[in-house]
């Protein structure tokens, strides 16, 4: 079976790689790149754990094909410090004690960057939507919903 | 997943020549939302060619066209339901779209992939039938168009064939005088499939009287189709709870008429007949209701 070659730039790193085409992102962040930050659940797309941003949108990692991203810009849980410093997402979840088991926490994690690199003031409900997607067995969300909500003010404050 | 070889498109021509060389071994990809999972699946169905046409710039977008609305196939769910388009004229199609798996697989899934993986719980085909839409097909022997409604053959089969390729979907705004809406009911808010949902469209005089109605259920007919039986009662009349509900009855016993008595039929003949009326309260101006709504 062929390979294909592929350049991909991953939390700012720019990859020049040769992939199965029938890997998925997921496959390829994993198992080729180590990046085991992303976590791999229920791959049907149901779960939102190996959620990673395509061009800044949340996607689930499982549900790319690995040659579709191709000229594109991922990041994962791993980008999300910058410089030995977490990003202020981080900080909250770790303030609101947002992270039980941690399972959930990098999709968590990507799912809320994307909605506040959209929006950095949303409201109770646009949080929520946006981690729809996400399941999370341990926290009943409030903590999640909480730390999302206050990330902004956070920052500001820090 | 098993081995498959894989051919990145950049042009519908392209496509074209590749499915007619590759057909019926190829699969053609676009978000890949469903098609992943039955790859993965371990007695799922296995391509041995996957054409990826999710990268042709010219399928993806939302525009107005004179009367009408171009919604080409590869726009996700979520440019659907953030159109201002799609919004103003096919405000239906809008909340549909909204409904569908997660912000994560709106991102990714395709308005043209729900349509070909003719699921009977694709959310975007109920509006868009009730819209009127009509396809284009395409492929190296040629074009053709076709109503969307005369597109499905059984669940998960359409007539398109395997070399032809979805290239536009498009369908009349809707006038000032019609309004629109989608339930859908999940088992759940989020990642929900359809058990049962209903598009509507109604169409009333400014006194209220009803002009045309449009009513096609989803998950409750082995192909969608508009319920012409439910919607002639509604003609002529003005909108109140017991004409919906009546309307919603004999949606109901439509229903059960095509498709038997099934294990799930005790749940969804009354609820059907539920959803058909709120579907088409919401489509009326509470002010014209002849008798309360809150049945």
């Amino acid at each position: 079976m062929t390979k294909c070659a592929i350049t991909t730039t991953i939390n700012g790193r720019a990859y020049s790689l040769s992939i199965f085409p029938h890997q998925t992102l997921l496959d390829l962040l994993r198992d080729e790149l180590g990046l085991t930050g992303t976590k791999c659940g229920c791959e049907i797309g149901e779960c939102g754990a190996c959620t990673v941003l395509l061009d800044g949108e949340a996607v689930n990692a499982c549900l790319v094909l690995a040659p579709q991203v191709n000229g594109r810009s991922i990041l994962t849980v791993e980008g999300l410090a910058k410089e030995g410093k977490l990003d202020p997402l981080q900080e909250s979840f770790m303030d609101h004690d947002a992270v039980h088991c941690g399972f959930c926490t990098p999709g968590m994690l990507l799912s809320a960057k994307a909605l506040l690199d959209a929006n950095p003031h949303p409201d109770e409900t646009e949080i929520r939507t946006a981690i729809s997607g996400n399941l999370c067995r341990c926290t009943g969300y409030v903590q999640i919903v909480d730390a999302i909500k206050n990330t902004a003010v956070h920052h500001e404050t820090k | 997943m098993r081995p498959f070889e894989y051919i990145p498109i950049q042009s519908v021509e392209e496509a074209c020549a590749h499915l007619a060389e590759y057909a019926p071994d190829a699969s053609i990809l676009a978000g890949g939302t469903d098609l992943l999972i039955e790859w993965r699946r371990p007695t799922g169905k296995s391509p041995k060619v996957v054409v990826d046409i999710s990268h042709i710039r010219g399928l993806s977008g939302i525009a107005t066209d004179g009367g009408e609305v171009s919604l080409k196939p590869l726009t996700t769910h979520t440019e659907v339901l953030k159109s201002r388009i799609i919004r103003e004229f096919a405000p239906l199609l809008a909340k549909a779209a909204s409904g569908i798996g997660s912000p994560q697989i709106r991102n990714r899934g395709t308005v043209g992939g729900n349509i070909m993986n003719a699921a009977t719980c694709a959310d975007t085909v109920p509006p868009l039938i009730a819209l009127g839409a009509k396809v284009t097909l395409q492929s190296k022997r040629g074009s053709r168009q076709l109503a969307l409604a005369d597109l499905f053959i059984k669940p998960y089969h359409t007539r398109a064939a395997a070399d032809e390729v979805l290239i536009d979907i498009r369908f009349p705004k809707l006038s000032a005088r019609t309004r629109g809406a989608f339930i859908k009911l999940g088992r759940r808010n989020a990642l929900s499939i359809s058990r049962l949902s209903v598009a509507a469209l109604l169409e009333q005089h400014s006194d209220g009287t009803i002009v045309s109605a449009c009513i096609v259920p989803g998950a409750a007919f082995p192909t969608w189709q508009r319920v012409a039986e439910a919607e002639s009662m509604l003609g002529g009349q003005k909108p109140s709870s017991a004409l919906f509900a009546a309307v919603g009855q004999r949606v109901s016993e439509v229903m059960i008429a095509q498709t038997g008595r099934r294990w799930s039929t005790e749940y969804k003949e009354p609820v059907i007949a539920v959803l058909v009326r709120r579907a088409l309260e919401q489509c009326t101006v509470q002010s014209v209701m002849q008798e309360g709504a809150n049945a």
